[in-house]
């Protein structure tokens, strides 16, 4: 019965988003049509501002997030728990500032108060100011450029989880949602040099940041810094990328990328191909010899003072390293109603086995789990703050559906499920333009699984966020 | 059984229809090359596009894109590099459309990602129409009939309308049915159809003005067919002809687009 009432229900939405149709009359159409307006008097296109202008991107935004929290946990979290309530109000500026044709400074900071169940009230903990970029670039040649500052430099084709970014590590500060598309927007840059040049046929990219300081325990929401630029998380280690693509044959430019991290080797691939009118088809690997995720999370908690060593030893950690393979593949699918699809495999062979999860379980349950539950719960921070998947093999799916029942509202579906388990993290979106200026969104998340699974082990069972942005 | 004269007057009535058939397929072709001449500039150039969207014949949302066009001299195809303006959510998007290489880069993410021709028409890329098109490239045209329409300012306009199929997985749209002005090349009304048949848009070209050397239409109106309280329309101005680098229409360079 419930099962041919949402069948009903489906059928009827898929209807009003197709419409029906009828021939249109000659006459209705031109009756439709608005009057010609009046030629406004000569003026400099707006697309063609001057040089020396401040071509800026601000908002102010009011974010306020509750989470239901599970009763227990086979795994006990140790204290405190994660927050129950939590507003935010930020300002996020982007400012490019092009003094000259081949000059150009770049900004971009986000800034704000915060309050939560986990934070106390008031101290420096309220104020939140991230400083993402500053940089300037500078064009010598026709398509060579030189940048140096604080840049984020992204790569990879993929949605769900990108094996070539490698400077994401640790990188995304106190994120409004675990939308991936969400995380990309407010991560810290790091300090580089970088140099670029595009031919007609391809390009090639070098960037080289150095390290500046020592790396830092794993950050918690209640222990962040207010007013800090925070290179130890951008810039603790010597990094270098070279990247470059070319157009072997008419569409087909698929990119290569070495990245060098203190001497650890890591290469990788994008490939992105269209495959007819609607659908995408890409892939991104990464490959070099790395510990495993566990092993290398326990050997960072050591070195960084946040775990004793007998910890580490108590879970049989090594320091053994092996050829580790990351890839992402997947396909999107747009249609006639404003609809996309997208479908992802993720492969992170450092990340957790059907066994590893087993022996995560069992060491954290009775007496003696609750001796090491911090250490098991450090694991999965660890991973979280370098973007890494927990899971050797998972799924990500995705929908978004533009204009979704009336104008300006898009609605935005996500899901990202555990092959072994089949526990999921799945959210739906919901946002609006009320104007060109204003938008909501309201975001529901839940964490669906079993006690003994990937996400019905996490704290929250489900999230709810609220946002209204203003624009300037 | 019939008699050879028979056979031999079949044979002529075929031969003169096949001839007829070519004839008519040329000149479609030329009509469309020709309303493509008024359209389109054969040089590089830029312009400033600018989208009103109407609901219930209220205004609703205004988008202005910078464009820059250049053919591409192999295919002979128009590649665009578009650049968003306004509204201030969206400045500073940037789409790079050439040939089948379609990418979307989104300051606020710093990322690049490919889309398919599909999501032209949709959401923050829905740029489809604002494009420089080769129409007489993407698609084969048919000469249906001569007729007389009434244009977006409702004057009568004896017009050739043509059908066009879709020639390749480039094209916007899968037919467009095509009236051209017979005197003047000069294009009056599209209707545009989806994959599956269903009307997508109806579109009146408007506002003709001297434009790099030629009366172009400078405003195209499109009728949503689906729902019928939405309009929209795009304005083209600021026309000029540009200097665009080959080096531009590589996806990396996208991040660095200025609309200096």
């Amino acid at each position: 019965m419930a099962f041919r009432a949402c069948a009903l229900v489906l059928a009827l939405l898929w209807a009003s988003a197709a419409g029906a149709q009828s021939p249109p009359n000659p006459d209705d159409e031109l009756s439709r049509i608005p009057a010609e307006e009046p030629k406004p008097p000569p003026a400099a296109p707006p697309g063609e501002s001057r040089l020396g202008q401040l071509h800026r991107k601000l908002y102010v935004e009011s974010a306020t997030e509750t989470a239901l929290l599970r009763s227990s946990l086979d795994v006990p979290l140790p204290s405190p728990n994660p927050p129950t309530i939590e507003a935010r109000l930020f300002a996020d500026a982007l400012l490019e500032w092009i003094p000259r044709r081949d000059l150009s400074v770049h900004f971009s900071a986000r800034a704000g108060l915060r309050a939560g169940d986990d934070i106390p009230f008031a101290t420096h903990e309220n104020i939140r100011v991230d400083f993402r970029e500053l940089y300037l670039s500078w064009q010598p040649l026709g398509g060579a450029f030189l940048d140096v500052g604080r840049i984020n430099l992204k790569s990879g084709v993929a949605l769900g989880f990108n094996p070539t970014d490698f400077f994401k590590t640790r990188a995304v500060v106190e994120p409004l949602s675990v939308d991936p598309a969400v995380l990309r927007e407010d991560r810290l840059g790091s300090l580089m040099l970088r140099g670029q040049y595009t031919w007609s046929f391809g390009s090639i990219s070098a960037a080289y940041a150095p390290r500046l300081t020592s790396v830092t325990p794993v950050y918690t929401n209640s222990n962040l810094p207010s007013v800090d630029p925070m290179f130890d998380r951008t810039n603790a280690h010597h990094r270098l990328l070279v990247k470059g693509n070319v157009d072997l044959i008419a569409d087909f430019s698929p990119e290569v990328l070495f990245y060098d991290e203190d001497g650890n080797v890591r290469v990788g691939a994008n490939i992105a191909q269209s495959l007819g009118k609607k659908v995408v088809a890409y892939a991104e690997w990464a490959g070099g010899k790395e510990p495993r995720l566990a092993n290398e999370a326990l050997s960072y908690g050591v070195r960084t003072g946040s775990l004793p060593s007998a910890a580490a030893s108590a879970l049989g950690a090594t320091s053994s390293e092996q050829f580790q393979n990351d890839v992402s593949a997947g396909l999107s699918y747009a249609n006639e109603s404003k609809m996309t699809f997208w479908l992802e495999y993720h492969l992170h062979q450092a990340a957790f086995s059907r066994q590893d999860w087993s022996t995560w379980f069992a060491d954290g349950n009775g007496l003696a789990g609750s001796f090491l539950a911090s250490t098991l719960w450090y694991i999965r921070g660890y991973a979280q703050e370098q973007q890494a998947p927990m899971s050797k093999h998972a799924l990500f799916l995705r929908a978004d559906w533009t204009d979704a029942f009336v104008f300006n509202l898009e609605l935005t579906a996500f899901a990202n499920i555990n092959l072994y388990d089949g526990s999921t993290l799945a959210q739906v979106t919901a946002s609006y333009s009320v104007t060109d200026f204003w938008s909501v969104a309201a975001i529901g998340a839940a964490y669906i699984g079993t006690r003994q699974s990937e996400f019905g082990s996490l704290p929250s069972v489900l999230s709810g966020l609220f946002t209204v942005r203003r624009h300037f | 059984m019939s008699s050879p004269t028979n056979r031999m007057a079949f044979a002529a009535a075929a031969i003169a229809a096949l001839v007829s058939v070519t004839a008519d397929a040329q000149t479609a072709a030329e009509i469309v090359v020709r309303a493509d001449q008024i359209r389109n500039p054969d040089q590089p150039f830029r312009f400033v596009s600018t989208l009103t969207e109407y609901v219930s014949s209220k205004p609703q949302a205004q988008n202005v894109l910078a464009i820059f066009s250049k053919k591409d001299p192999r295919t002979h195809q128009f590649r665009n590099l578009v650049r968003y303006v306004e509204p201030p959510r969206d400045a500073g998007k940037a789409v790079l459309l050439d040939g089948r290489t379609f990418w979307f880069y989104d300051p606020a993410s710093k990322s690049s990602v490919r889309i398919s021709p599909q999501q032209r028409l949709i959401g923050q890329a829905a740029i489809g129409d604002v494009l420089t098109v080769t129409m007489s490239i993407d698609y084969v045209p048919t000469l249906v009939s001569t007729e007389s329409i009434q244009d977006a300012n409702r004057q009568a306009r004896e017009s050739w309308h043509l059908d066009l199929k879709s020639a390749n997985d480039l094209s916007t749209y899968a037919r467009i049915e095509y009236w051209v002005e017979q005197q003047t090349f000069r294009p009056v009304k599209a209707k545009f159809y989806s994959d599956s048949g269903r009307l997508l848009k109806i579109l009146f070209y408007r506002s003709f003005e001297n434009t790099l050397g030629e009366e172009r239409p400078t405003e195209a109106v499109i009728l949503d067919a689906v729902d019928s309280s939405r309009v929209t329309t795009i304005k083209a101005s600021g026309h000029k002809p540009a200097d665009i680098p080959e080096t531009w229409f590589q996806r990396e360079y996208l991040p660095r687009l200025q609309t200096e």
